[in-house]
């Protein structure tokens, strides 16, 4: 009786969004597949064959587990010179953040932790907080690779902040909405990809761009400046801070998901009401989008950090600015949804 | 300008493609199979015990100071004067070869072992009774023999 009733507060949406699906345990599950992943894909690419010998038959699937295993039991080393209290609890905000605006994204029509009428507004600006700890954090550690690093993330924060709201923005103008919900139920007929396609390859760049995937990874390119803000971390907390920028790709995937990729849709009307169902595409979608930021690592070298600028301001500008007009004159045409 | 730039990343990206889902292997599968090695391979080299004349020529010529010459006690005493072998210090080596072509008895030979590994700092010292006793290094994997192909680019094939 008692697990009865355990199970049930479980399954009650505000606990099993945030903390199970798709907030924090699976995040963590995708966490450790896609870094796994995104070696393995890289090896292929490049014609190696990537972690192999732990669960030899599985392609070494369990090698992320093997190493966060490592970072668990590795010494914390704080240096003597760095600011203690933001630099212990800027990863924790960092992945807190990251993964917080998994709150507001529903996994089906009847199935959310809380619905808004503003659900995209406050997704999007939830993402939008976690640079600031990363820039913090490079203040913080007190070396000049992290405050390098922290500063190229500020310049691009800059960069690809507003364009990324602008696309997101053209597809509430399009659907009439900013209720995640809605936009989902909108898409039921055409995806959003297909109507408004320049917002679409916008975002995604974009989104690319905003957790430091390859052809952007210039906070913490490797070859110039170490590992950027992360830098001076070790062991657990490392993870943390590494984790937070994949997490923060997964959550944007699922709002790119619900925006472009028709959320739950295409499923039929008697599966549609079931949230494991529809959360299960919703999560299948946005697993591809990040795998696909994982297989952009095999293809791209770095760009430059004007380059990548350039891109934001000179490119992603006007085609965001181009998408919201597209989404006006589509609404301008005749096209509406019924919610 | 920028239509040409975009046709050329997704260029890139099918090629990634097309790289992950078909792509070759190059991997040599390292413990499990070993290379088969060609003649005039220079790995570790074996000292033939009876054929030395002591001449040294291996300590002079040698580059990185590897070789030297050990004084031999046993055979000092029988010989009352002072006989020198030859002993190697693979903290040293460079592996260049040189003490085998200048041996002039040929007692020095290469075998074809390069993979050992030590645990301590002191067993890379082959004083000249250890020296003449040999690699004892067994490669238990299976033998493979690099094949150079057209389309695949590297292939290996097992030697039977």
């Amino acid at each position: 009786m008692q697990v009865q009733e355990i199970l049930n507060i479980l399954f009650e949406p505000y606990i099993f969004i945030p903390l199970v699906f798709p907030g924090l345990i699976a995040a963590f599950i995708v966490l450790l597949i896609i870094i796994w992943l995104e070696r393995k894909i890289a090896a292929k690419v490049q014609l190696r064959y990537g972690p192999l010998y732990i669960i030899k038959p599985l392609g070494g699937v369990i090698q992320t587990v093997a190493d966060l295993i490592r970072y668990l039991f590795q010494e914390p080393i704080i240096p003597k010179d760095v600011d203690k209290l933001a630099f212990l609890l800027t990863p924790v905000f960092l992945f807190g953040l990251a993964y917080l605006p998994v709150v507001v994204i529903p996994i089906g029509p009847s199935y959310y932790a809380f619905r808004s009428d503003l659900s995209l507004l406050i997704a999007l600006a939830l993402t939008t907080l976690a640079p600031i700890f990363t820039v913090l954090m490079g203040w913080a550690s007190n070396n000049k690779f992290s405050l390098i690093g922290s500063v190229r993330e500020g310049y691009l924060v800059i960069s690809y902040e507003i364009p990324i709201f602008l696309s997101a923005l053209s597809m509430a103008i399009l659907y009439g909405t900013l209720d995640l919900v809605e936009i989902a139920e909108a898409q039921r007929g055409i995806w959003g990809i297909f109507l408004n396609p320049v917002a679409a390859v916008n975002m995604l760049v974009l989104m690319y761009m905003s957790t430091s995937k390859f052809p952007f990874e210039i906070p913490e390119a490797e070859s110039e400046i170490v590992a950027g803000p992360y830098t001076e971390y070790g062991g657990i907390l490392y993870g943390l801070v590494m984790g937070a920028s994949y997490v923060k790709l997964y959550v944007l995937s699922l709002v790119y998901s619900i925006l472009f990729l028709g959320g739950w849709n295409p499923l039929p009307q008697s599966m549609i009401g079931n949230p494991f169902i529809s959360g299960s595409v919703l999560f299948i979608k946005s697993f591809i989008l990040v795998a696909f930021g994982a297989f952009l690592r095999a293809v791209y070298p770095r760009f430059r950090i004007d380059q990548a600028i350039g891109l934001g301001w000179r490119i992603s500008l006007p085609l965001s600015l181009i998408s919201i007009f597209i989404s006006l004159l589509l609404v301008m045409g005749g096209v509406r949804f019924v919610y | 300008m920028s239509i040409d730039r975009t046709v050329r990343h997704v260029k890139a990206i099918i090629t990634g493609t097309k790289y992950l889902f078909s792509g070759p292997r190059m991997t040599i599968m390292y413990p499990e199979d070993i290379e088969e090695l060609p003649e005039g391979y220079r790995g570790m080299i074996e000292y033939d015990w009876n054929s030395c004349i002591k001449c040294s020529l291996c300590a002079m010529i040698c580059p990185a100071d590897a070789i030297k010459m050990y004084v031999s006690k046993e055979e000092s005493e029988k010989e009352k004067k002072i006989v020198k072998r030859p002993g190697i210090n693979y903290a040293r080596c460079i592996f260049c070869g040189f003490c085998v072509d200048i041996c002039p008895t040929n007692s020095l030979t290469f075998s074809k072992v390069h993979d050992m590994a030590y645990y301590t700092y002191e067993e890379h010292f082959y004083p000249p009774d250890k020296f003449a006793e040999g690699i004892k290094h067994v490669h238990k994997g299976r033998r493979v023999r690099v094949i150079l192909d057209e389309k695949r680019g590297i292939k290996y094939e097992p030697v039977d």
